[in-house]
């Protein structure tokens, strides 16, 4: 059975991206409660926040210049913090891509389970986003393969090109897509995709 | 003149985990008597009582009662976390409090809720810590279905893994099933070095039951050998189990080891719903009797626990911590803390690299 751990949040540090208010004072105080270290701030974002372990941020009065990422770029998990339902807040809060949100104003219940849904949704999202990245690289290369195989096959054709290629590719312990773009180098014609990222074989 | 204050009792007089109830019912009128007794406190508790007899579905109305109807601002009640949860969003549309007097799966501070008995840091972990080097670290693990089998078993999986050991199985069964034949029937094939005992009421009896026949024809599952663990299993529900808890071990704030003969055992549910009243009625009296205000900060507190403090931020109660075996009809501690032990509900200091240190085995 596999099963995923419950994180444990002891000492873990949230930063909490909202003006001085009540809900800034009970989200701190469940937090402290779960074990966390909560900092408050408004309207700055600390340099800090980069190794924080959670950032809260209000839905009711943010504004994008207050991240120094894009959107959807955060590099930890984001929770927004929603008060009014106004379309136009919630559009722009979804802008930011939070992880999770929690609405105001906050009592007792619901902090640990936004804490919980975040770091997950992140790590998922964060994993996506690698896997995605490594299929575009292998689709650019495509084309790559597609011309070594004509390299590779000469008169034997396709299939010979692609077998050759094949051993090539478990002979250097790399990728087909990697060993297509040495055969490539090596015969002397110019990449035709971009310059993808290789990665270390 | 004394004031008067009236405090609720939510309490199941009936039902699978109705001795329970009756022993943390029983202690808060003790204390309530205690305090009405002594002329010298300016404040008298009456106590305004409603039964749900067992049924989760009475917990709510029957607490917003209390709350509108009577006008209490505190209940002491609920033994279930089921019955707990219910309850708390009355709670919360009144201002009310809850003194919850039974142990629980930790992850919850409500501010509405003072948690007057062990939570998981001050339960199952020092329980583990205790069989894990002595009985080993095959562990299989049973509960009633519902969220405290749930969760003190998904902590213990996590606490015997970090021992460096194997959960052998998980079993539930709903509150009040008795059929248990099943589950001794895999705990035999498995063999593990023990078993961890979440059942709840009579599905607890029954199960020590037939793990006692158990035992009489396979000596590995003698108690001194593959014990059955609990972190509920109190005086209260001793005279229910009989001989077959034999040998079985609990951990707990509180075990009455007072000589046979000195009176009606006690129990850690009798305990914290005594020192539930007496906490209340030390923080009216030293706030001046003003409403139901409560200052846990105005603590430590005089009660049969000892002189306790508060977390003030979880809201639950610094404990002693005891490992007890059945031995004669009664519990013998074995183990335990000198002190105090602060509570963790979220487990938020939990350590997996150091909790289990003596046990853990080198990996090559």
């Amino acid at each position: 059975m596999t099963r995923q751990r419950i994180p444990n949040l002891g000492g873990a540090r949230a930063v909490i991206l909202h003006r001085p208010h009540d809900v800034v004072d009970a989200l701190a105080r469940q937090l402290s409660a779960i074990g966390l270290v909560p900092e408050p701030c408004w309207p700055d974002l600390p340099a800090s926040v980069v190794a924080a372990d959670f950032l809260f941020f209000d839905a009711d009065m943010g504004f994008d210049a207050q991240f120094p990422w894009a959107a959807g770029a955060a590099p930890l998990p984001t929770i927004m913090l929603i008060g009014s339902e106004a379309p136009g807040r919630i559009e722009w809060a979804l802008s930011r891509e939070a992880n999770a949100q929690l609405l105001k104003p906050v009592g007792s219940a619901g902090v640990y389970s936004s804490l919980l849904i975040a770091r997950q949704t992140f790590e998922r999202r964060m994993q996506q986003t690698a896997e995605i990245e490594t299929l575009r690289e292998r689709v650019a290369e495509r084309q790559t393969i597609v011309r070594a195989v004509a390299v590779l096959g000469g008169d034997g054709g396709e299939e010979a090109g692609f077998d050759r290629l094949r051993h090539l590719a478990m002979d250097w312990r790399v990728t087909m897509e990697e060993a297509a773009a040495r055969v490539m180098a090596a015969s002397g014609e110019p990449p035709r995709t971009g310059p993808a990222k290789r990665r270390a074989g | 003149m004394r004031r008067r204050l009236r405090v609720g009792l939510l309490y199941s007089l009936s039902g699978t985990y109705a001795l329970l109830s009756q022993g943390c019912r029983a202690g808060a009128l003790a204390a309530i008597e205690a305090v009405n007794g002594d002329a010298s406190l300016p404040i008298e508790i009456e106590a305004v009582e409603r039964d749900p007899a067992g049924n989760i579905d009475r917990y709510a109305p029957l607490a917003e009662e209390l709350l509108r109807g009577e006008r209490v601002d505190h209940i002491v009640g609920c033994i279930t976390s089921w019955s707990r949860k219910e309850v708390i969003p009355a709670l919360e549309k009144t201002g009310g409090t809850l003194w919850y007097a039974a142990p629980y799966e930790g992850f919850e501070a409500n501010d509405h809720v003072v948690y007057m008995h062990a939570c998981p840091n001050q339960h199952i972990l020092p329980l583990m810590r205790y069989a894990i080097p002595r009985f080993g670290v095959r562990a299989f693990l049973v509960g009633s279905n519902y969220i405290w089998g749930w969760e003190t078993n998904r902590i213990a999986r996590d606490l015997v893994h970090d021992a460096g050991g194997s959960v052998l199985g998980e079993r539930h069964l709903a509150l009040g099933d008795e059929d248990v034949g099943r589950i001794v029937e895999e705990i035999r094939q498995t063999r593990p070095s023990f078993v961890l005992n979440n059942f709840v009421g009579a599905t607890s009896y029954a199960f020590l039951k037939a793990y006692a026949e158990l035992g009489e024809c396979d000596p590995w599952f003698a108690s001194a050998n593959c014990p059955v663990l609990s972190c509920n299993l109190t005086e209260a529900e001793l005279g229910a189990i009989g001989r077959a808890g034999e040998g079985h071990i609990a951990a707990g704030p509180f075990f009455d080891t007072r000589p046979t003969g000195a009176g009606a055992r006690r129990s850690s549910f009798m305990m914290a719903a005594e020192s539930a009243i007496r906490v209340l009625a030390q923080t009216v009296v030293q706030g001046g009797g003003a409403g139901g205000a409560l200052d846990l900060a105005r603590g430590p507190f005089d009660t049969p626990f000892g002189r306790i403090a508060f977390d003030l931020q979880t809201r639950h109660a610094h404990l002693p911590v005891h490992i007890a075996r059945i031995e004669d009809g009664r519990f013998t501690i074995v183990d335990g803390s000198c002190g105090l032990v602060a509570p963790d509900p979220y487990l938020s200091r939990y350590d997996p690299h150091t909790a289990f240190a003596r046990t853990l085995r080198v990996v090559s």
